[in-house]
């Protein structure tokens, strides 16, 4: 018998396997295609104060290995996700992971204190990484922003919070430390790589936005570092995600010292992928005579 | 029910068209459920490239269990699909699109296809679905490509009473012009008839756009099916917006497909 199961905080997980914000909508729309009730924790689309329309199009290009986004957060905002996705998704033996992302670290803490009187959220994951709407900074590139945005959110609810932090730093362990003393329960990194693509034939930039968030294999070997360093120097657990496509690459990052992962980009080629994930980190803790996921967390050599 | 199938191909045709291709495959439950407009995305082994590549339907024989695509071969995963053979597996998710092809239920209408290049085969699965369901039905397909060997996807519906009106920017075939100029005729020919008709569309952008204008200013309804970027085709990545009227994004995928052509701002 093999134990995959894992706790975030207080969030108990059956197994080790969510999905990344914003690539598995709010569970409803894939539900024909996976068994919600099996999944470690659905981490839902981003939710703000107010419902945001996003970015023009194009928001999507494919890049090689991966894909660049600027969606730009479209969503209906909290009152739209507390009455209209969140009974969906409470009718399955899920935990519910919600991401929040903030004009400024009051605007954070309304959502998450609506989140947590609401019981809308088993966990918030607090988006000050999000690459595609920042005013020039994101939170997660400077430990001060970091620590100001989880301490008021943390003061705004009892809930496991978790921070996801950004990539797009010269070195993300005094960032995932100043997130550990402000009171966060876990950490999520990492979020998308900043980048661009052009189009020679026509000499324009490709995205509407000019800038989106890479995603996909592409970046495993940069998200993989960062799980590695951050995982050294704090001790709140951590999901980790970026490129994550079969078992083998969720196993590295639990090598890499992430307690968790999520799917993200794999969800758009294969909805049903955070299962055969999970599945697949089973066959290999028993085919390497481990009774329990902890026991590979951490054990990069 | 949206489903992951490894479907067996049972044939992969080359058309006189270069580099087109029409592909059928076993696939029951899709060939039941399956509606025009609708579509499955593809996984095929494209290297670096790892999104699903959306395909409409082409056509489909529930009885058989079998469905159809028509593609073109433009980059690394339709170059892998070219060269499958009978009995490879195809990967798809489908049928996929929340809205599809509502065919008007006047039965007096005249319905015209407006299709260009690979957007011709979701209209001739519409024109096949009106006809089973109405023998009397007057449809047109007016169809756009740059050349007489480019027109693609009327195979079979002129058997089934369809009237094909060929366009092309050479005069090698048919109406020698776009297939704007000939849908203008057609609809004042409607109307001093004072025949109802109505319009769908699928191709090009810019060729829809066209038609969807022409057709508003005649105050004649259209449907299109728009072209657009499908990174999941299941509603979860966003990326597919289509920019409305009224200041929202829908998504290409499970909001449409196929949208008024009012609703859309191009």
């Amino acid at each position: 018998m093999v134990d995959l199961s894992v706790r975030i905080g207080s969030l108990t997980m059956r197994n080790p396997v969510t999905t990344g914000s914003g690539t598995f909508g709010f569970g409803s729309e894939v539900a024909d295609l996976i068994d919600l009730n099996k999944i470690g924790a659905v981490c839902v689309k981003a939710t703000t104060t107010h419902p945001r329309t996003g970015n023009p199009a194009p928001r999507i290009v494919e890049t090689a290995g991966g894909m660049l986004n600027a969606i730009g957060l479209q969503n209906g905002g909290i009152e739209n996700y507390l009455s209209e996705k969140l009974p969906y998704l409470r009718g399955f033996d899920c935990p519910i992971i919600v991401n929040v992302p903030g004009e400024d670290p009051e605007d954070f803490a309304y959502v998450v204190e609506r989140l947590t009187e609401a019981k809308g959220a088993d966990a918030i994951e607090l988006n000050i990484s999000c690459p595609n709407v920042s005013h020039g900074l994101d939170y997660a590139t400077d430990p001060k922003a970091t620590a100001e945005v989880v301490a008021r959110c943390r003061r705004a609810t009892t809930l496991p919070l978790l921070a996801k932090l950004s990539p797009n730093v010269t070195d993300i362990r005094p960032i995932a430390q100043a997130a550990e003393d402000a009171g966060a329960d876990g950490l999520s990194l990492i979020n998308t790589v900043i980048g661009t693509a052009i189009d020679a034939r026509t000499r324009r930039f490709k995205l509407a936005n000019v800038t989106g968030g890479l995603s996909g294999p592409s970046i495993k070997p940069i998200a993989l570092l960062h799980v590695h360093r951050a995982a050294s120097a704090v001790k709140i657990p951590i999901i980790g995600m970026g490129g994550i496509m079969s078992a083998t690459d969720a196993i590295e990052f639990l090598l890499a010292g992430a307690t968790a992962v999520a799917a993200g980009t794999a969800n758009f080629i294969n909805p049903g992928v955070a299962l055969e994930i999970a599945a697949g980190i089973e066959s290999y803790l028993r085919a390497n005579d481990f009774t329990d996921v902890s026991q590979i967390i951490g054990a990069v050599r | 029910m949206i489903r992951r199938t490894i479907a067996p191909t049972l044939s992969n045709t080359p058309l006189d068209a270069p580099n087109h291709f029409v592909m059928t495959f076993h696939a029951p439950e899709l060939a039941r459920e399956a509606l025009p407009g609708q579509f499955i995305a593809v996984a095929a082994g494209g290297g670096m490239q790892i999104l699903r590549r959306p395909f409409s339907v082409y056509s489909v024989d529930p009885e058989a269990g079998w469905a159809s695509i028509l593609y073109s071969v433009y980059g690394p995963a339709t170059s892998t699909m070219a060269k499958m053979k009978p009995g490879d597996e195809l990967d798809f998710i489908g049928p996929l699109g929340g809205r599809v092809f509502e065919a008007d239920p006047d039965p007096s209408c005249h319905h015209i296809m407006v299709g260009g290049g690979y957007g011709v085969p979701p209209l001739a699965f519409l024109c096949r679905n009106i006809r089973a369901a109405n023998p009397n039905a007057r449809i047109t397909v007016i169809s756009g490509g740059r050349t007489k060997n480019l027109l693609v996807g009327t195979d079979g519906l002129e058997e089934i009473g369809v009237t094909l009106e060929p366009c092309t920017n050479d005069g090698s075939c048919g109406y020698h012009g776009l297939v704007t100029g000939r849908l203008e005729e057609v609809l004042a020919e409607d109307q001093t008839a004072h025949q109802p008709s109505y319009v769908y569309t699928c191709g090009p952008t810019p060729m829809m756009k066209a038609v969807g204008d022409l057709s508003i200013e005649k105050g004649v309804p259209c449907q299109v099916s728009m072209e657009v970027f499908m990174p999941c085709g299941v509603g979860i990545c966003m990326g597919c917006a289509v920019a409305r009227h009224d200041g929202t994004y829908a998504r290409g995928c499970t909001d449409g497909p196929v949208f008024p052509a009012r609703e859309v701002k191009w």
